[in-house]
């Protein structure tokens, strides 16, 4: 309970820490949110008044924590370019770039886990090398590039599915999920191979521990020292680097939803940099702040769950 | 029961196939406790691992005939043998530390070969795991049965193991080193819970070692092996008593027996060389968030004795009990100290325990030897290396060894190297940490007299930590008891081994098996 209460403070920590990280970011780039919502040519009695208007002319801490404090009640202020509140509209795209991420997190956990059984469990069998050899060449390739890869192979020669063609949630969830699929895997190919070497590394080298020969002397089969035993002992570094993948994921699904044209958070994020749309930039990255930051706590307290070792530190 | 014939291990997996026990025999009955002695490297382990069909079927090519109970266990099927392990045959071994799974309740643990062996519910399987483990003699039961291996003692594990291994009644036993892993007194418990068992359940057993007092007090059969062939068999009194062999002659010699092998020098001047007055050591462990606080561990309580020149001290005491810490404290390893530490001449070295991680595996030995010079400047390159060929032939290796690494050679050529190490310097005083308690008994005993001759040749003082009593006997003039962090009792050998004064004292000399 102590450990949990532990990891929660440090979550508020963190989300406070990125989101003043990101005010003071915007405060020394140069250019103000007045210039952009005004443009060059606009004059400076124009510009201090629109300062005024837009509560640019108070001290740091206090537009810092204004935000924050309307942030925390579902108010994240006005979009300049488009004059429209961001609440509604991130609400509308926060399940698209979600499910992304969470689709690829699956992906990633759901093939590397028994592709790196397999490979540890026939480490000499032919397809076993097969597996390592283009998980080596999988995890040297970035997602972008895989991504186009993909839409070329599964979209234009296969017609698997058709580049450009997303639906949105709203209208078919069916669709939506297919269209994801792609991207999904594009992203997750890649972390997929790094953790599936992982896994088998860990399995091979906890199946020489002494355990192991205590488990064979019991009567155990090979299958059953493999999931009673070992298996439990060699996730760990596993989830380990899950949690720290998570990050890499959700940046890649930012930079995939411009490869396959998905209407997330990445393209918005994009070109709101672009506009000097800071309320939509500062939302953007406080939400996947928290994001990560509370998927890396559900993986710290799994860690607890199978690490009897680690309780009560 | 047991009947093993002809026995051939061959390892199958290196590009040169090599043999690794030879013509192996043996055969226990119903209700026997029988030993293999020998040193590391004798085969005994794998003969004891191939009866218990824990040797890779791939890697190990085994030829001659395991019969058990009538079936030939080298050619059963595999879910044959499944039955038989666990339920029939049980093996417990050495490390009680990594031989239990980590991550598994030690009831899981204990409960599993029954849970594979009979079809009884969740509850009778706990019912007879506690059983078990009241058996064994552990306390708390109820508690224990949810705990996990890293919160139990080394002793309590070892019953753990013991307990994991009878629970289905087997009729064989084998206990690969079960007690060398453990402190004196916790070895002659586990020694005693092994001949309850025998007597109450009749179960037979197979116990290995390479201690031959603890076979000795333990089976009425002992079989000694080198080299992977059986040297000499039979009654363990008739072997023990009239060895026929020559290896057995030598083994049973280099049994360290409570005899001095050699007569320290004794100090008239007595000039001072070390002072510890008043020395406290803590560990600090952070605990707290945001406010950082500190929880504070005592490990040496207010601790005080000299040293003079060249004289051998010993500084014994189990396993937590803070000589190595203390040890640390002297060389100033360590922040969180109280007390004064007065040397009266240059920083004494230490060697450490483990000769196999105490040398950088990547570099040469040369390279390391000449490593604390280049670290104090002002060497030339062929000073160096001259000052390495000096020491290296003052503790009896070969300059040939300069250009090897530390893979490249045994455990006792490690251990020389590592004194050579301490040496460099030329310091007046070595902190030797259980410098010989990872070797075997004869290559121990040639440590010991190194030692021992670098005492009397070069005047070298020697503070010599080690658990082992005899071992002390040997070659210490005083003696320091250590229980809890605290100095129990100190003085002369004649008073410490004859006269004790303290309870504890006199506990650890009856564990050890010392009689006057």
């Amino acid at each position: 309970m102590k450990a949990v209460l532990k990891k929660l403070l440090t979550f508020i920590i963190t989300v406070l820490l990125v989101t003043l990280f990101v005010f003071v970011a915007f405060e020394m780039i140069p250019g103000d949110a007045a210039t952009a919502r005004l443009g060059i040519n606009a004059t400076p009695e124009a510009l201090e008044k629109m300062r005024e208007e837009m509560g640019l002319t108070r001290p740091f801490f206090v537009r810092y924590f204004s935000w924050l404090g309307s942030f925390f009640f579902g108010d994240m202020g006005v979009s300049y370019s488009y004059g429209v509140s961001v609440r509604s509209m991130l609400a509308s795209k926060l399940p698209i770039t979600l499910t992304l991420t969470l689709m690829a997190f699956i992906m990633v956990v759901v093939l590397s886990i028994p592709i790196g059984l397999y490979s540890s469990k026939y480490e000499d069998r032919v397809f076993a090398k097969v597996i390592d050899v283009s998980g080596q060449l999988v995890m040297s390739i970035p997602p972008f590039f895989l991504g186009i890869l993909v839409t070329y192979v599964f979209g234009m020669l296969l017609h698997m599915f058709t580049p450009g063609g997303f639906v949105s949630y709203d209208i078919n969830f069916g669709k939506f999920i297919s269209y994801l699929i792609f991207p999904a895997l594009a992203i997750a190919v890649p972390k997929a191979a790094m953790s599936t070497k992982l896994l088998k590394t860990s399995i091979l080298s906890e199946r020489r521990l002494d355990y192991v020969r205590t488990a064979y002397s019991r009567g155990n089969s090979t299958m059953d020292v493999l999931y009673k035993h070992v298996l439990k002992n060699a996730v760990i570094p596993v989830i380990t680097f899950l949690g720290m993948t998570l990050a890499d994921i959700v940046a890649g699904s930012l930079v995939i939803e411009q490869v396959f044209s998905i209407p997330g958070y990445g393209r918005l994020l994009i070109s709101s940099i672009a506009n000097r749309d800071y309320p939509v930039v500062q939302a953007i990255i406080a939400i996947i702040a928290m994001i990560v930051i509370f998927i890396n706590l559900l993986v710290d307290v799994t860690y607890q769950v199978l690490d009897p070792r680690l309780r009560g530190n | 029961m047991l009947e093993v014939t002809d026995l051939h291990i061959e390892i199958e997996d290196s590009v040169i196939p090599e043999t690794v026990v030879y013509d192996f025999d043996i055969s226990v009955s119903a209700g026997e406790i029988v030993g293999i002695v020998g040193e590391s490297g004798s085969g005994k382990s794998m003969s004891a691992h191939a009866i218990a069909g824990l040797l890779s079927r791939k890697d190990m090519k085994k030829k001659g005939r395991i019969v058990f109970e009538g079936e030939e266990l080298l050619t059963v099927s595999r879910s044959r043998l499944r039955k038989i392990q666990g339920d029939d045959i049980a093996v417990v071994f050495q490390e009680p530390m990594t031989s239990l799974n980590p991550v598994l309740t030690i009831g899981t643990q204990v409960e599993e070969a029954l849970r594979i062996h009979s079809d009884l519910s969740d509850e009778e399987l706990k019912k007879s795991a506690l059983e078990m483990m009241r058996l064994v003699e552990l306390d708390d039961v109820e508690e224990l049965y949810y705990k996990y291996p890293h919160e139990l003692s080394g002793g309590m594990r070892q019953r753990v193991m013991i307990a994991a291994a009878l629970i289905c009644d087997p009729k064989l036993l084998i206990a690969d080193e079960p007690t060398t892993a453990l402190d004196v007194t916790i070895q002659a418990q586990i020694i005693e819970l092994l001949k309850k068992i025998n007597r109450e359940k009749g179960t037979a057993i197979l116990f290995i070692s390479h201690d031959l007092s603890v076979v000795r007090s333990l089976c009425g059969r002992v079989v000694v092996m080198n080299r992977g062939r059986i040297v000499e068999q039979g009654d363990a009194e008739e072997v023990f008593n009239n060895p026929k062999e020559e290896y057995t002659k030598n083994l049973i010699e280099a049994i360290p027996k409570f005899c001095k092998i050699a007569v320290p020098k004794k100090n008239t001047d007595r000039k001072p060389l070390l002072e510890v007055r008043s020395v406290s050591a803590r560990y600090k462990k952070v605990t707290g968030y945001l406010i950082p606080g500190t929880k504070q561990k005592t490990i040496v309580k207010n601790a005080s004795f000299t040293m003079y020149e060249g004289e051998i001290m010993g500084l014994v005491g189990e396993s937590g009990s803070g000589k190595t810490t203390l040890g640390k404290t002297i060389l100033g390893m360590l922040d969180d100290t109280e007390g004064e530490i007065i040397h009266y001449s240059k920083m004494p070295q230490m060697i450490f325990q483990d000769p196999y991680g105490s040398l950088n595996p990547t570099k040469t030995i040369g390279w390391i030897l000449q490593e604390p010079l280049r670290i104090k400047g002002g060497f030339s390159a062929k000073e160096r290396s001259e000052k390495a060929k000096e020491m290296l032939s003052l503790v009896g290796l070969d300059e040939g060894i300069l250009a090897r690494r530390p893979s490249a050679l045994s455990g006792g050529q490690r251990q020389r190297v590592c004194i050579a190490l301490a040496l460099m310097l030329e310091p007046r005083l070595i902190i030797a940490d259980e410098p010989v308690s990872a070797l075997d008994v004869t290559v121990s005993n040639q440590v010991i007299n190194l030692l021992i001759e670098l005492n009397k040749k070069l005047g070298i003082a020697i503070l010599f930590i080690s658990h082992d009593l005899k071992v002390v006997y040997e070659l210490c003039s005083r003696i320091i008891v250590m229980k809890d962090g605290e100095i129990v009792e100190q003085g002369t050998d004649e008073e410490i081994f004859n006269n004790p004064k303290k309870e504890y004292t006199k506990q650890l000399l009856l564990s050890a098996g010392y009689t006057d």
